[in-house]
């Protein structure tokens, strides 16, 4: 059997997705099965110009060079996976989208200068096609072993579309948004991490990002935060976390505070 | 059918020799207000009036999560992963969850059993106890509100002890077993067994006839209910993953990285997931959030021919566990046109264009 040909690219983020896949012990036995073509955080011998099988990206586009590089990563790659809510989603760095770029670049870095152009962080799809997606922050291994497995077998992985709640519910464990009032973000959120946070008696922050395939009811879910006393700021706020580039969420929101008591 | 009485006193002793029969599950309090089916090794720690459990007693036999078998491509082959299963006593069902698992037993064990479902079936021992109904319950009007069988004992609370009816030959020899343990029925506790029954009757929300719900839901179609309510949805699937009689289930295979094996898994599906009603092609059967918040209706309302009941037992899980405080109850009754503020004043005039299974294609 020929080798896979994979490459692991990181744009704009905290490098933890490949972190979390780079310290599995299974990926020796990736090693017979796969040629890593490129991967500077497992492997010196890396070059972001060769051709592969499959490509995970990590990391929001937050430069024009980011822009140039998944441009070429697309033409060069057959397969294309966004890897983690920065690449997915454009991260929590896209919490602050509304405001200019200027004032984030003054607020982080003052005056210092760089020798590449910031933009807004945008999530991978607003450039390229993706052709499937490794939710999480970081990403669960078993996600990243899961897809693996399954483009090795010459199959396609199959995409999670539904919430975390379901895997709460699986679990056995109580629920915090009807037992405490909090505002768990589980209902809106890819399930995948195994409820992970309510499992621990924490509301959901909505890490994986809103469910896809316009299952994702942001109105449902502000309309019970608003009997729940939060007001239209503050749902918007915590939503908005890893879903800023949501196009329904202020939409679906507005919706729910217009209609009035 | 064969009458003790356990008396007041005797009941931790009872639990505690349950024990030499297997695991022992019974209700806990998991948090502030909810209850599950767990494992207990403190006895006094069980709570013997709990309102509902937020897991169905369906997952000691379905489990939520399971390996089906393992596989190898090349090989061409598969190998079954049943579990050997020890004995297990699953202690404290309402009669609602017995009618429940009767349901669950015409789907899995009749005509194709589920190998999976009844090797755990036949090795867990049933004891049921009486309850009294709360807001939310409505298994009067399911007439699933006192199971005649499908339990080994069935314990029913009287003022000084429980009238224990004994259901099957386990429960015999549980009873003998422990026969100092018991007493024999007086006429007094036949009293209080009749008092207290008398009592949960009058306990029930609502005393009404639900023989046009089938029917209406299927004429109601149109009714501004479906839009009303399903908006207000939030699609999390609680309403299945907390029913007692919810079957469905979503089948995963999760290949290895040797490109050869692998293993097939099932968990529990809810039909308010997109994918519940997705086929080849891309094709849904149920493409919107109306649609699959209507199929729970129709579904949990159809008939079960081999009971002749309802597929839904009225144990009230699904509205006192929505966190978006969707009302089941509600809502059937004002399709049936019992709840005054939105109540149809008759039939919707024009003959719905689409029959049952193709109910919902609205946006």
């Amino acid at each position: 059997m020929e080798k896979v040909r994979i490459g692991f690219y990181a744009l704009t983020s905290c490098y933890g997705c490949q972190l979390q896949f780079a310290m599995m012990d299974e990926i020796v036995q990736l090693l017979d099965k796969a040629n890593i073509e490129c991967w500077f955080m497992v492997d010196r011998d890396s070059d972001e110009e060769r051709e592969v099988d499959i490509a995970f990206i990590e990391g929001s586009v937050s430069t024009q060079e980011e822009i140039e590089l998944i441009k070429k990563i697309r033409e060069k790659a057959k397969i294309v996976i966004a890897v983690g809510s920065c690449a997915i989603h454009g991260g929590v760095q896209s919490w602050g989208k509304d405001k200019e770029l200027e004032e984030l670049w003054k607020t982080v870095y003052g005056d210092g200068r760089v020798k590449f152009e910031p933009k807004m962080a945008e999530p991978v799809e607003n450039y390229i096609k993706v052709d499937y997606k490794l939710y999480g922050c970081p990403p669960e291994k078993k996600d990243f072993l899961y897809a693996l497995g399954t483009f090795l077998i010459g199959s396609w992985p199959e995409d999670i579309d539904y919430p975390v709640c379901v895997e709460c519910r699986l679990n056995g464990n109580p629920c915090i948004l009807i037992e405490k009032g909090e505002p768990c973000l589980g209902p809106l959120t890819t399930a995948g991490c195994d409820a992970r946070c309510p499992s621990f008696n924490i509301a959901c922050i909505g890490c994986r990002g809103a469910v896809g395939y316009g299952v994702a009811w942001f109105d449902s879910l502000a309309r019970e935060f608003k009997k729940k006393g939060l007001t239209k700021e503050e749902i918007l706020e915590r939503m908005r976390i890893f879903n800023a580039h949501n196009p329904k969420l202020e939409e679906m929101i507005n919706k729910v505070f217009e209609e009035g008591e | 059918m064969r009458y003790v009485k356990l008396p007041k006193e005797n009941i931790y002793d009872f639990l505690e020799r349950l024990k030499d029969y297997g695991k022992l599950y019974a209700p806990v309090k998991i948090s502030e207000k909810f209850y599950d089916f767990r494992e207990v090794d403190d006895v006094k720690k069980i709570e013997f009036h709990y309102n509902r459990t937020i897991m169905p007693p369906k997952k000691f036999f379905f489990l939520p999560r399971e390996k089906m078998f393992e596989f190898s491509i090349s090989k061409a082959e598969y190998k079954e992963t049943i579990e050997n299963v020890e004995p297990f006593v699953v202690f404290g069902l309402h009669a609602c969850d017995i009618f429940a698992l009767k349901i669950m037993d015409t789907i899995y064990l009749d005509e194709f059993p589920d190998k999976y479902y009844k090797v755990r079936r036949e090795k867990g021992i049933i004891i049921g106890i009486s309850c009294m109904p709360d807001e939310y319950c409505f298994c009067n009007l399911r007439e699933t509100d006192f199971a005649d069988d499908g339990f080994d004992l069935f314990l029913h609370e009287l003022p000084d002890g429980y009238l224990v009816r004994v259901g099957t030959p386990i429960g015999h020899r549980i009873v003998d077993k422990s026969i100092k343990l018991f007493e024999e029925v007086t006429s007094q506790d036949i009293c209080d067994f009749r008092e207290f029954e008398k009592k949960r009757e009058e306990s029930f929300k609502y005393h009404e006839d639900w023989g046009s719900l089938r029917y209406l839901l299927e004429l109601e179609m149109e009714h501004p209910m479906w839009d009303e309510q399903s908006e207000l949805c939030l699609a999390c699937g609680n309403c299945n993953t907390t029913c007692p009689t919810c079957r469905c289930y979503e089948v995963q295979d999760i290949p290895n990285l040797d490109g050869d094996t692998g293993v097939r898994i099932r968990r529990w599906d809810s039909c308010q997931l997109r994918s519940h009603g997705l086929v080849a092609g891309n094709h849904n059967f149920r493409p919107t959030k109306r649609s699959r918040f209507m199929n729970r209706y129709l579904c949990k309302n159809s008939y079960n021919e081999k009971l002749g009941l309802s597929y839904c037992v009225g144990c009230g899980r699904c509205t006192y566990f929505c966190p978006a405080g969707i009302s089941f109850v509600k809502n059937l009754r004002t399709i049936m046109g019992l709840e005054d503020k939105s109540c149809p004043p008759e039939i919707s005039e024009e003959i719905p264009k689409r029959g049952f299974a193709y109910g919902g294609a609205k946006q």
